[in-house]
């Protein structure tokens, strides 16, 4: 199943194209602040300030700002990547004309032309053409509840002057990173954790939530993070710091609620005229595509040989784009090789008339490179290297932005644990609910499983895969819980199970819960799997070599529309197919595409890494030798 | 809001946590949030005078009787709000605050929050909508342990009273304790010989470094209990038992004039919750030296209003003392030992009422 979860994201991290349009002066960068907000603090220090900005730089090498308050108890600080305007309309921190609202924001916002024009109506005054202003205007107008109208991707930080009220935001899925730390008189935020301790005011101490969750999923999930005072404010999320400190966060946004109120809605409408609206797939797709091409300059595209990247490149086509560049990794160890995805990429590319390059990674780049992508890796993953090297890709090609297909299995089903986990939900309830039953098997069945060779999940299929909760873990997990006696202390483990509580964690994804089978996988990948590993190692990956990506199939209003498609379904429980999205562009993928895809590929990054788990340091690590790649590189990760 | 109020020591009883609970009782008396407050004190003076709506009920010494009486009084009175001043008696707080739907307020002050407890206490933790540490320190430990949602834990740290200001120290204290001409380091607070974390004796160990330096100096260890022989043989030990004064317990009306007696305030300690003498010392004009690995590190403000020291660095401790008695070391200006005024405090509580009510 590890082996699984590492093939299906390398499927999940394809690629797209150029486009050049508007006057969009493109805000991704690395943000920060400080706040003082207790009356007992002392006044906020802008060497560290300084330190965490100008660790982020990576995420903004072309500019920087800072603003500190006259009273010296809040300051931002902003590193800019800019996509071409270097001028000052667009510097951050900004701060209104009339003094009142300061922000600090990391992002794109792809509808900030119409909320724009919404503003100027009701009479607000522009002095640039940033959409970051925009936001200005619009806290201005409607408070905390602007985050309903953004349409993008963003982390966001306002000063309220009059208020004295600090408002946090981050996106609905959670694709701009963001962490806090709030020490009980100072709040403190950032792009990133690394950037945060960079600080030098924040304790290393480790969070057990966070050792546990990195072993149980591979990845670190919100919102704990490895270390105890640093949080993630989770994906969909506000948060207000006034003079008693941060607030409990509050969720705006949740992929559960979204199929949760189709459902209703199609119920309902299916109530009044018995009928069952279908929009047009195509129709949600080419209104994200184009929202995600506003750019002040040519955006590419990351290319596999799979169906998201190709469908994504067809409909930048579609869009109006005419000089695409796309690129496409490939490793010369599969060359001649069905893993190859280089000539399905260049048959795409000529497909759809891009100039394509297809970039080798070889095993002497990858030793060389690591050392870096360590340092960039923000928190422990066992992922995100592919991401690394395609970004770097595109960087060399000249590109500061990239569109890529990530998140189209979450939307249309493509994941195999779209069709087990419901399967093996519906034939392990009944027994599953039997007291002790479960773990009496896995307790007798482990030491067979152990001695067949078998997957040492599969003791616990009557433990946990009796509900969507249990078979989620089992299905995504890297380690089972009882298996992380291998990896961590008890007092460890014990700690961090309780902090943690897997089982719980997963079922809040599941809030409120969608009734269909397919909505409440989809629910659970794209609040997990996705926000945690693949949208985190995107962010580090790609931000290392200064790259922007948009992903298009990671948008709330195509999800609403997609959820509102299967709800209406006849089979619900099914979703909208994968066909669907891959009969979207007007000039349609090459069958065998859409073939190859059901197979997903591989690289042979697992393989290098396993041959430097290999070394004779790993003596010292507990786990075997015979096990995943993916398993011993989570520990030595870990480890150091 | 009607608050009921548990609490260990209240008014009348003397010590930190009862400083701490008359201090607090008194500025969500001010509170426009608040109407009525009942504290049922374990440790107590039935005749003190209390704030406007607050009333002291009599205090029952013994636990049994003191949690029966809190189960009645939460049973036959309306409150909005239970506060806890202690987290030994969370469970009793919580049962009574999740009897009748009421929000719990829980106060934690120091070691007995630092160090895991039992499930009962956890629940109750985990039951309370407010927490408030006396520190950062306090919170980074409950933090650790305890299953609290960070946004529910605040610090709220100690005030200062109005009394403690410069003023010329008392001839006649200094004589009464043979102190007349020396410079005196000052330590102010328990003798507990289950704690010792104070730095009583880390000072007596490096009172021979500063005599060294300073051949007029003097230890004046201002507080009781029963560490204090032990104190005695180590000063001793280390020849300078006629320089180390054991001046016992102080009624709370006299310790400002013992801070105006000293020269410099000392308490290099590992296990302060907060540490209200630092406050105390730095209003009353003193240099103030506190330890770097607790509580202390608020009361010295990082820094601001003390120097912050090594507590287990004999030669540290030394030098730091040693810069103070021969002004090298000035006591920080009046503004930062105000950032802990009263006023401030209040303002601070009036907000935590009112986020309780939201």
């Amino acid at each position: 199943m590890a082996e699984h979860a590492v093939k299906a994201c390398h499927k999940e991290r394809p690629f797209a194209p150029f486009t050049k349009i508007g006057s969009l002066l493109a805000a991704m960068c690395g943000i920060s602040g400080i706040f003082a907000y207790h009356y007992a603090a002392n006044a906020i220090d802008r060497a560290e300030l300084v330190r965490t900005r100008d660790h982020m730089t990576a995420r903004g090498p072309d500019g920087k700002g800072e603003w500190i308050a006259d009273d010296g108890r809040i300051g931002f600080g902003h590193r800019r990547l800019a996509i071409i305007d270097l001028s000052d309309a667009g510097a951050q921190p900004m701060i209104s004309a009339d003094g009142k609202l300061i922000v600090t924001f990391n992002g794109e916002i792809y509808n900030y032309r119409q909320l724009r024009g919404g503003l100027e109506t009701s009479g607000h005054v522009f002095r640039s053409r940033s959409d970051t202003e925009v936001l200005l205007h619009l806290y201005a107008q409607k408070g905390e509840a602007m985050v309903h109208d953004l349409r993008g991707m963003f982390a966001l930080a306002v000063w309220d002057v009059e208020r004295r009220k600090l408002f946090l935001a981050r996106d609905p899925y959670g694709i701009k990173p963001l962490y806090y730390s709030d020490d009980g008189w100072t709040f403190r935020f950032a792009s990133q954790v690394k950037a945060l301790l960079a600080g030098g005011k924040i304790g290393r101490y480790l969070e057990p939530a966070g050792q546990v969750g990195f072993y149980l999923f591979g990845s670190v999930p919100e919102p704990y993070t490895s270390y105890r005072e640093i949080r993630s404010l989770p994906a969909g999320t506000t948060l207000v710091v006034d003079r008693i400190g941060a607030h409990e966060p509050r969720r705006y946004h949740s992929v559960a609620q979204v199929y949760r109120q189709a459902e209703s809605g199609a119920r309902s409408r299916r109530g009044v005229d018995g009928a069952e609206p279908m929009e047009d797939v195509r129709g949600a797709l080419l209104d994200s595509v184009r929202h995600h091409l506003v750019a002040d300059v040519p955006i590419g595209a990351f290319l596999s040989a799979g169906i998201d990247s190709g469908v994504l490149v067809g409909l930048m086509r579609d869009a109006g784009q005419h000089d695409i560049q796309t690129v496409t990794l490939a490793f010369a160890e599969f060359r001649g090789r069905p893993e190859d995805e280089a000539p399905l990429a260049e048959e795409v590319a000529r497909l759809y008339g891009t100039r394509h390059t297809t970039r080798i990674v070889t095993e002497a780049e990858f030793n060389a490179d690591l050392p870096r992508i360590l340092e960039a890796m923000d928190q422990p993953s066992i992922d995100g290297i592919n991401t690394w090297f395609v970004s770097k890709a595109a960087r060399e090609l000249g590109l500061k932005v990239a569109v890529s297909g990530l998140g189209g299995d979450e939307l249309f089903g493509g994941y195999p644990s779209f069709r087990d986990i419901p399967r093996w939900v519906a034939l392990l309830a009944a027994p599953a609910r039997v007291p002790l039953l479960g773990k009496a098997a896995r307790m007798a069945g482990a030491p067979l499983v152990r001695a067949l060779g078998g997957s040492t999940k599969s003791p616990g299929m009557l433990e946990l895969g009796g509900s969507y909760e249990g078979a989620y873990l089992l299905r995504r997990g890297l380690f089972m819980p009882w298996e992380l006696g291998q990896v961590l202390p008890p007092d460890v483990i014990a700690e961090g199970l309780c902090r943690l509580a897997p089982l719980r964690l997963i079922a809040q994804a599941l809030e409120p819960r969608p009734r269909a089978p397919h909505a409440k996988v989809a629910a659970l990948e794209a609040s997990l799997y996705m926000r945690n590993q693949l949208l985190r190692d995107t962010d580090w990956a790609s931000m290392a070599h200064s790259l922007e990506v948009r992903t298009p199939l990671v948008d709330p209003v195509l999800l609403r529309r997609v959820a509102a498609m299967t709800a209406a379904t006849r089979e619900p429980r099914r979703g909208v197919p994968k066909a669907s999205l891959a009969l979207s562009p007007s000039k349609r993928l090459p069958g065998r595409i859409v073939s190859r895809a059901k197979s997903g590929f591989t690289t042979p990054i697992g393989r290098w890494l396993q041959s430097r788990t290999m070394t004779p340091a790993a003596g010292r690590h507990k786990v075997q030798l015979t096990a995943h790649w993916s398993r011993q590189w989570a520990e030595r990760l870990a480890v150091g | 809001m009607r608050l009921l109020a548990l609490v260990t020591d209240g008014f009348g009883a003397s010590g930190g946590i009862a400083r701490y609970n008359q201090d607090l009782m008194a500025a969500l008396s001010q509170s426009a949030a608040i109407s009525r407050i009942a504290v049922l004190p374990r440790v107590a003076s039935a005749t003190s005078a209390t704030p406007a709506k607050v009333r002291q009920l009599a205090p029952s010494a013994d636990r049994a009787v003191w949690s029966a009486r809190a189960l009645a009084l939460g049973a036959q009175q309306r409150f909005d709000v239970v506060f806890c001043g202690h987290l030994n008696a969370v469970p009793l707080a919580a049962a009574i605050a999740g009897f009748r739907r009421m929000p719990l307020w829980l106060q934690v002050h120091g070691i007995e929050a630092w160090q895991p407890r039992a499930a009962l206490y956890r629940r109750g933790l985990a039951a309370a909508a407010l927490i408030t540490s006396v520190s950062r320190y306090t919170r980074a430990r409950l933090l650790a342990w305890g299953d609290v949602p960070p946004h529910r834990l605040r610090v709220l740290p100690n005030t200062v009273a109005p009394g403690y200001a410069p003023r010329p120290g008392r001839c006649d204290l200094a004589v009464r304790h043979g102190l007349s001409g020396r410079r005196i380091i000052l330590t102010v607070g328990r003798l507990s010989a289950s704690e010792r974390y104070k730095g009583h004796d880390r000072l007596i160990a490096a009172l021979p470094a500063i005599l060294a330096r300073v051949p007029d100096a003097a230890y004046l260890i201002v507080g009781s209990g029963d560490d204090g022989p032990r104190l005695e043989r180590l000063a001793r030990e280390a020849g300078v038992c006629d320089r180390v004064v054991f001046a016992g317990q102080v009624p709370d009306v006299e310790l400002a004039e013992y801070f105006q007696l000293a020269h410099v305030f000392a308490m290099p300690s590992t296990g302060e919750g907060f540490g209200i003498a630092f406050l105390e010392a730095a209003a009353s004009g003193l240099p103030v030296i506190g330890g770097n690995r607790d509580g202390s590190v608020d009361a010295l403000a990082e820094g601001r209003i003390g120097r912050l020291v090594d507590p287990e660095a004999c030669a540290e401790i030394a030098a730091a003392v040693i810069d103070a008695l021969t002004g090298n070391h000035p006591a920080c200006a009046a503004a930062e030992a105000n950032r802990f005024a009263f006023n401030r405090f209040a303002t601070h509580v009036d907000d935590l009422v009112r986020s309780l009510a939201r």
